[in-house]
């Protein structure tokens, strides 16, 4: 193997962690309050639509990102709505928004032209930092510094602990004065705005297309990015770089004549979502969720 | 002006009132057909503990709620130094400076002591002053002489030490007013005592304290007045100077003798339930090492009267195989029955009428007639060959319903959820009790009946004792247990402590043995 190969599936590895290790951070600050949106890849397929489209409506790749935020801002106020005042099924709920953004983003795929899928033009996509060995784009360090952020955040902050005391025992921090449901809605529409950027991620600066299978279960292989990483978003971002890792070398593999011809590259694709199940099944047990997690709090 | 009776007020009666109830009511509409509270005054001056004193369901714990915040009222004011306020969540409570030690521990295991308090805090949010708090801990740890080290993990603490965290939790905030709600639970006497000398401190420093218990010599050692509480309504309010204990006693756990239902003399001769030294998991810790043993015979009722949370939930779980037995035996109309499943006891004959009825007895989104089924799908003509038979099952309910009284729309159609606790009481008790079981294990049955019905259910368990049926009643109304046992026994801490003769029982006794006296201080 020749060194640019390596730096070619390096780079292919840190795209792909973009958009799990985004999701699965906010997965992480929403599960920590003891909300579980299992919606991530809806908001990702929504994202991805909305990041298209403003793109292109602004003629700006920063504005499609903005709007793939504000789409997934706004369909976690929703889930957050839902699952704290209304006391609704969070389960039910995420699965609802997964099967919403299905239909949706092919009808307006559809609309908007051909069927299945939708090119987004390059001059409104997000511009890749050239490096001589690859070009990188800017949101690898977006998402590196998000990652940062948020782990500082949740455990070296006040705001931090309040977030983990509402999951953690939320008739504890009622009573300590803490508006539950409040700081629950506030996750939640935090979780959606980082899953609705990794979903613009896809479309405006990776793909450079909408298609209506874009996402690709990235939004449930971030929810077992968040189980591998115990609500660590360092973790998170360990648990997306190795899903990358096996997705860049999937890539590669799959454009070597000579491997091509060994293994069908169907299985090869298969690898990233085998070795992830794995790895979540090996974390299972040994990690320790919230007590409050899933359930709607109720004081009387 | 002259004391013309040459006797000065108590220093308290002089002191700013810090926090005031006047006239609150509370209601859990469908829940309860009554009010749990009833047009209630309570108020609490500055350097005094005012105790609140009553039986377990008297609404200690609902007034406490309410004055912090964490329950709204359906009716009444609150005041706090003479002002009306609203409180709507305990966050509008402790900005008035109110804070409320909860019976349960409202403690994050995950975190550490520091870090609980810390919740507490009003800081920025991005702010954080671990370190700082762990020092003002160590400090007010020292202050008070409450040992607990900061930086430990909760879920590393014993029960006690985690009371210890929830006092210091609400030192460490500085309220002027604090509600505890039974705090000496989980403490051994010694940390209890160590307790009141804080609340002493507390209250030295100008604090009003409001303190609820059923434990009489506790109600002595801290107090400066107490209300009696019974049955929601307030029985008056006394400075403890002013009361004895036995004065107490009688008010808390009422004044007249109850009527002592009649019945037909039996010779008990055969076992019907035999617990033999026995020690239920989960009470370990708590039993004496003997554990805890009696017979029940066939024909008779065995009262077993008890504060909550001494053992009966324990108890009644390792005899209807709800959960293991740690030591000793179980053993059931002759066969040893010890850590069997529930299912075995269901089949020998053993009906369980369960404490949490919402919970235990019933499925809440399931349906009328399915819950009535629901110990007897299995046989014909319920099912035949795992199929179910509806008409059966509805022709059954419906004789059920009516027997029983109870209001119930459709057999169908209502989900259990939207009953009242009466009328799924109702449900239950037709539901364990048609068969006519050779032994009922009866937990609070008549909670939540009315009149009636209590009255209908008694006689139904003297129709059943007269068939030969045995039956342990579990009940903390003590009018109840003295009414319908033949004989009747004090659960305390996971051992009984006394036993005596239904028609006999005398209601101080009993009352001085739940709170944990003495034997010889009752003879």
């Amino acid at each position: 193997m020749e060194l640019a190969h390596i730096w070619g599936i390096l780079f292919i590895s840190l795209h792909a962690m973009v958009p799990i290790t985004l999701a699965a951070i906010g997965e992480t600050i929403e599960e920590s309050a003891g909300l579980f949106n299992i919606g991530l890849e809806g908001i990702l397929l929504l994202g991805a639509l909305a990041g298209a489209i403003g793109a292109e409506a602004s003629g700006s790749a920063t504005m499609g990102l903005m709007a793939g935020i504000a789409t997934g801002g706004l369909i976690g106020l929703l889930f957050g709505v839902l699952s704290t005042t209304l006391r609704g099924s969070q389960l039910i709920t995420g699965v609802g928004i997964n099967m919403f953004a299905l239909g949706f983003v092919a009808l307006m795929l559809t609309l908007l032209g051909a069927p299945g899928f939708h090119s987004v033009p390059r001059a409104v996509q997000v511009p890749l930092i050239p490096l001589g060995i690859g070009n990188l784009s800017p949101m690898v360090l977006v998402t590196v510094f998000l990652a940062v952020v948020v782990w500082w955040v949740l455990r070296r902050t006040q705001l931090g602990l309040w977030i983990r005391a509402v999951g953690e025992n939320p008739a504890a921090a009622d009573v300590a004065g803490l508006r539950v449901n409040t700081l629950r809605l506030g996750t939640a529409i935090a979780a959606g705005m980082l899953a609705g950027l990794a979903g613009a991620y896809l479309s405006v600066d990776w793909f450079g297309a909408v298609t209506k299978e874009i996402t690709a279960g990235r939004g449930f292989i971030a929810l077992a990015t968040v189980v591998f990483s115990g609500l660590n978003p360092l973790l998170a971002l360990l648990g997306g770089f190795i899903f990358g890792l096996f997705e860049g070398l999937a890539t590669w593999i799959s454009t070597y004549p000579a491997i091509k011809k060994i293994i069908p590259w169907q299985f090869v694709a298969m690898a990233p979502y085998i070795i992830t199940l794995l790895v979540v099944a090996g974390a299972i047990g040994r990690v320790r969720f919230p007590k409050g997690l899933g359930v709607p709090y109720l004081r009387e | 002006m002259t004391d013309q009776m040459g006797i000065s007020p108590p220093p308290t009666a002089r002191s700013e009132i810090l926090l005031e109830a006047r006239g609150i009511s509370k209601g859990f509409p469908g829940v309860w057909e009554h009010l749990i509270l009833e047009h209630i005054d309570f108020d609490v001056r500055a350097g005094e503990v005012h105790t609140l004193l009553g039986e377990n369901g008297a609404g200690k714990t609902v007034i406490a709620n309410i004055l912090s915040g964490y329950y709204g009222k359906t009716d009444g004011e609150i005041l706090v130094k003479g002002q009306p306020v609203t409180l709507e969540s305990p966050r509008d409570g402790l900005a008035h400076g109110i804070a409320m030690v909860h019976q349960e521990l409202m403690l994050v295991p995950a975190f550490t002591v520091a870090e609980n308090v810390m919740v507490g805090l009003n800081a920025p949010g991005l702010s954080f002053r671990k370190q700082a708090v762990e020092q003002q801990l160590d400090d007010l740890v020292a202050h008070y002489g409450l040992q607990v080290d900061p930086r430990v993990r909760v879920e590393d603490l014993s029960a006690g030490e985690q009371q210890r965290v929830e006092i210091l939790k609400v030192l460490f905030h500085q309220p002027e007013v604090l509600l505890l709600d039974e705090p000496t639970s989980l403490l051994t006497p010694q940390e209890a005592d160590q307790l009141f000398k804080v609340l002493r401190a507390m209250t030295d420093e100008g604090k009003g304290i409001v303190f609820i218990s059923h434990k009489m010599h506790e109600v002595f050692a801290v107090s400066d007045r107490v209300t009696v509480l019974k049955l929601g309504k307030a029985r008056g309010t006394m400075p403890i100077s002013q009361t004895n204990e036995d004065d107490l006693t009688r008010k808390t756990f009422g004044e007249t003798v109850p009527d002592y239902m009649e019945r037909p003399a039996v010779e008990f001769t055969e076992n019907a339930i035999e617990v033999d030294r026995l020690i239920p998991k989960g009470l370990e810790k708590k039993a004496p090492a003997s554990g805890l043993s009696f017979a029940l015979h066939k024909g008779e009722i065995l009262g077993l009267a008890g504060v909550a949370g001494n053992g009966q939930s324990e108890l009644i779980a390792s005899i209807t195989g709800l959960s293991g037995v740690s030591s000793g035996t179980v053993t059931i109309l002759g066969e040893e029955m010890t850590n069997r499943t529930p299912r075995a006891f269901i089949e020998k004959g053993v009906a369980h009428i369960p404490e949490r009825r919402r919970e235990m007895g019933i499925i809440e989104q399931m349906f009328v007639a399915e819950n009535v089924a629901l110990k007897d799908y299995r046989k014909t003509p319920f099912s035949r060959h795992t199929i179910l038979n509806r008409e059966e099952i509805t022709r059954h309910a419906e004789e059920i319903v009516s027997r029983f009284n109870a209001l119930v729309p459709d057999l169908w159609e209502t989900e259990c959820r939207i009953l009242s606790g009466g009328n799924i009481q109702r449900l239950i008790l037709g539901r364990e009790t048609w068969r006519e079981p050779p032994v009922i294990i009866a937990s609070h049955p008549t909670e939540g009946l009315d009149a009636k019905a209590i009255r209908h259910t008694w006689e139904l368990f003297l129709a059943l004792r007269a068939k030969g049926s045995a039956i342990l009643l579990i009940s903390e109304d003590l009018d109840e247990v003295m009414s319908l046992s033949d004989r009747i026994g004090v659960i305390f801490e996971g051992g009984i402590v006394g036993v005596v003769e239904g028609e006999n029982a005398n209601r101080e006794q009993l009352g001085h043995w739940m709170a944990g006296g003495k034997i010889s201080a009752a003879a």
